[in-house]
C-alpha cells in the first residue's frame, strides 16, 4: 500500500470515527425539535417539547435534583480532594507514600461494582443505625467518593509540576503557614482546582450507574428519569432532556479545557 | 513585624556544625566558620560536599543535628526561615508561576505586611540596582535566564537582610552572561555592604568574586583564605587539585635546604606535607644549554595557545608538568624540543596529603 493510500485509510478511519461518536448525538439533539412524535420521521421544526418538559414535575423535580447532587457533592469533594492532593504531594517521600496507589480504586472499579457495594455499605448502615435511608443523602456520599480522586490527582499532578523550591521560597520570604497557604499554594493552584472542579461536576451530572444503586424514592436524577423513561420508548421529550444534558457538559467541557491552559503556560 | 533585624549586615559564626542524614551521612562534620559582616564570602568545593546543605542551614530551611549558627551574634536555633532576615537566591531561581516580574519582588515585603507605598518605591529602587526596570510587568515565564536570575537576585535584595545566600545562582548561564554577572554581583555587593554568602563549585567565579574562600571537602573545611592564598598556598592536595593545579610531586626527602622530588631538590622554607606543588605560572622555558645551574632538563610534548598565554606539556624524566608563559617576548618552543626549566622559588608549596 502507497503512503499516500496509508493517508487516505486513516482519514477515512478518522472521519468514521467522528461519525459514530457524533451521529447519535447529533440524532438526538436533532429529533428533540420534531414536531411530532417520532424518532424516525422529521415532521417539521417545534419547540414544544421542550415546553412540554418545562411543564413535567418528574423532570423538574429531576433536574432540581441532579444539580443540588452536583452542586453538593462537588463543593465537598474539591475540599476534601484538594487536601488529599496536597497531602500526598507533602508526604509523597514518606514511608507511606505508596498510599496513592489507594485512592486509584474508584477510578478502575467498575462503576456496577463500586454501585452494589456502595448500596450494601449503606443498606448495613441503615439496618444497624437506622441513618443513611436511600435518598440525597446517600447519593451525595457515593458521589464525593467518585470524585475525590479525580480531584486529588489532578491538584497532586499541578504540584509536581512546580519547582519544590518555590515552597522553600515561600518560607525564606517571611510567608508564615497561613500566608503560604493563601498567597501561594491557592493561587497557584487555582487552575487545577477550577479544572477539577468542572470535572467533578461533569462526573456528578453524568453519572448512572452509581446513582441508581444509591438512589431513594424521591431522589430521581435526570439520567435515572431517562433510563425509566425510555423503557416506555424514546420520546422527542427525553430528546429534549438529553440535548440540555448534552449542551450542559458540552459548556462545562470547554470551560474547563479553558481554564486548564494558561495553567500549561506558566509550567 | 516578626523579622528579626540585627545589624544592617551581620557577621555569622558557625560553631562545631554537624548535620546528619537519616542514612547516616554526614553533609557536615564539624564545620567551624566566621564570615564577616559586609564580606563577599564563598563556599566551594565539589558536588556533596556539604556546601549546599550549610546554606540551606543558615537560611533555616534545614535544621543541623548539632553545633550552633549565630547571625549577628544571635544564636538560630529554632528560629524558622521566615523569622531569618536572611535571604536566598535560589538555584532554581525558585519564581512565582503565578505573580508578574514586580510581585514577585513584591512578595516578601507583602508577607512583612509594609504599606503599598513603600514596597513600590523599594521595588522602583531596587529594579534600578539590578537593571530591571523595563521588565517589571512582565510575566516570568517570559524572560531569559539573565534576566529571571537578576528578578530573583532583586526579589531577596528587596528584603534588605542582614545575610544573603546566593546557591550556585549563575550555575544555568552561559559563559559571556555569566562572566558579566559576576562582576555585577561584585559591585553591588560592594554597593550594599551586605553579607554575601556564595555557593560555587566553579573556582574560577570563588577567585573572581570573593573576599574570602572555604573550600569544603566531604562536609569539612579543608582551607579558608583569601583567593590569593588559596591558589598559591593551598593547604592540602584536594584543595590544590581542586583549585586546578596539576604540578604535584611526592615529596621523597626533606633536609634544612628544602625538600627532594623525583625530578629534583627544591630550595625553600617548607610547610610540612607530602607533595610539592609547583604553580605552572613559575616554569620558565629556556633553551637548552650546557650546565645552567638549578635549571631542570626537559622535553617539550605539548603545547596549547590559551589567548593571551601559552601552556606547555613537559616531560622531566617520568613526569609531566604544566609550564604557563604569558610573557609575548618569551622564546617559543615546538613539541619535541629539549629546554631547561627553571622554577622561580615563589611559586613553590608544600601541601598536606
Amino acid at each position: 500500500m502507497s503512503a499516500r493510500a496509508g493517508h487516505m485509510a486513516l482519514r477515512g478511519f478518522w472521519y468514521l470515527l467522528l461519525l459514530f461518536l457524533y451521529a447519535p448525538l447529533a440524532v438526538v439533539v436533532f429529533y428533540s425539535f420534531n414536531s411530532i412524535n417520532s424518532s424516525a420521521r422529521f415532521a417539521g421544526f417545534s419547540l414544544k417539547w421542550y415546553r412540554q418538559l418545562f411543564g413535567n414535575e418528574a423532570i423538574l423535580d429531576a433536574m432540581a435534583n441532579t444539580v443540588v447532587l452536583a452542586v453538593g457533592s462537588t463543593a465537598i469533594a474539591v475540599v476534601i480532594g484538594g487536601a488529599l492532593g496536597y497531602g500526598l504531594y507533602r508526604y509523597r517521600l514518606r514511608r507511606w507514600g505508596w498510599l496513592i496507589w489507594l485512592i486509584y480504586l474508584p477510578v478502575i472499579m467498575p462503576d456496577i461494582i463500586f454501585g452494589i457495594a456502595e448500596m450494601t455499605f449503606f443498606v448495613a448502615i441503615n439496618d444497624w443505625l437506622g441513618l443513611l435511608a436511600p435518598g440525597l443523602s446517600t447519593m451525595l456520599i457515593a458521589h464525593v467518593t467518585f470524585q475525590v480522586p479525580f480531584v486529588a490527582l489532578l491538584v497532586n499532578a499541578r504540584l509536581l509540576a512546580l519547582d519544590p523550591q518555590l515552597f522553600e521560597a515561600c518560607e525564606d520570604l517571611y510567608a508564615r503557614p497561613w500566608q503560604r497557604a493563601r498567597f501561594f499554594l491557592i493561587p497557584v493552584l487555582m487552575p487545577a482546582i477550577a479544572s477539577s472542579l468542572l470535572l467533578a461536576l461533569t462526573l456528578s451530572i453524568d453519572d448512572f450507574v452509581i446513582s441508581f444503586f444509591t438512589a431513594g424514592p424521591d431522589s430521581t436524577t435526570l439520567p435515572i428519569f431517562i433510563w425509566s423513561a425510555i423503557k416506555k420508548g424514546v420520546t422527542p421529550e427525553i430528546n429534549a432532556v438529553a440535548t440540555l444534558l448534552i449542551v450542559a457538559v458540552f459548556l462545562m467541557a470547554a470551560v474547563s479545557l479553558m481554564a486548564r491552559r494558561p495553567a500549561g503556560k506558566n509550567r | 513585624m516578626s523579622k528579626q533585624t540585627a545589624t544592617p549586615s551581620s557577621s555569622i559564626e558557625i560553631n562545631a556544625l554537624v548535620r546528619r542524614f537519616a542514612d547516616g551521612h554526614r553533609a557536615l562534620d564539624g564545620v567551624d566558620l566566621d564570615i564577616a559582616a559586609g564580606e563577599f564570602f564563598t563556599l566551594l568545593g565539589p558536588s556533596g560536599c556539604g556546601k549546599t546543605t550549610l546554606l540551606r542551614i543558615l537560611a533555616g530551611l534545614d535544621t543541623p543535628s548539632a553545633g550552633e549558627v549565630r547571625i549577628g551574634g544571635r544564636a538560630m536555633a529554632g528560629v524558622p526561615a521566615h523569622r531569618r532576615s536572611v535571604n536566598t537566591v535560589f538555584q532554581s531561581y525558585a519564581l512565582f508561576p503565578h505573580r508578574n516580574v514586580r510581585r514577585n519582588i513584591a512578595f516578601g515585603l507583602e508577607m512583612q505586611r509594609l504599606d503599598t507605598a513603600t514596597i513600590e518605591k523599594r521595588i522602583d529602587s531596587v529594579a534600578g540596582l539590578t537593571g530591571i526596570t523595563t521588565l517589571l510587568d512582565r510575566p516570568v515565564d517570559q524572560l531569559s535566564g539573565g534576566q529571571r536570575q537578576r528578578v530573583a537576585l532583586a526579589r531577596a535584595v528587596v528584603n534588605e537582610p542582614d545575610v544573603l545566600l546566593l546557591d550556585e545562582p549563575l550555575s544555568a548561564l552561559d559563559a559571556g552572561l555569566r562572566g558579566r554577572l559576576q562582576l555585577e554581583l561584585r559591585e553591588l555587593q560592594h554597593r550594599l555592604g551586605m553579607t554575601f554568602v556564595f555557593v560555587t563549585h566553579d573556582q574560577q567565579e570563588a577567585m573572581i568574586m570573593s573576599d574570602r574562600i572555604a573550600v569544603l571537602d566531604r562536609g569539612r573545611i579543608a582551607q579558608v583564605g583569601t583567593p590569593p592564598a588559596i591558589y598559591e598556598q593551598p593547604a592540602t592536595r584536594f584543595v590544590a587539585e581542586f583549585m586546578g593545579h596539576e604540578n604535584l610531586l611526592a615529596v621523597t626527602g626533606r633536609d634544612e635546604q628544602g625538600v627532594t622530588t623525583p625530578i629534583g631538590h627544591f630550595a625553600g622554607a617548607f610547610a610540612e606535607g607530602g607533595h610539592l606543588l609547583i604553580r605552572p605560572e613559575a616554569i620558565s622555558l629556556g633553551r637548552r644549554q650546557a650546565a645552567a645551574p638549578g635549571a631542570i632538563p626537559a622535553q617539550v610534548v605539548g603545547r596549547v595557545y590559551r589567548g593571551g598565554s601559552t601552556e606547555y606539556r613537559i616531560a622531566c624524566g617520568d613526569h609531566t608538568l604544566i609550564a604557563r608563559a604569558s610573557d609575548p617576548a618569551a622564546e617559543g618552543f615546538e613539541p619535541g624540543a629539549e629546554v631547561n626549566a627553571t622554577v622561580a622559588p615563589a611559586g613553590l608549596a608544600v601541601v598536606a596529603g
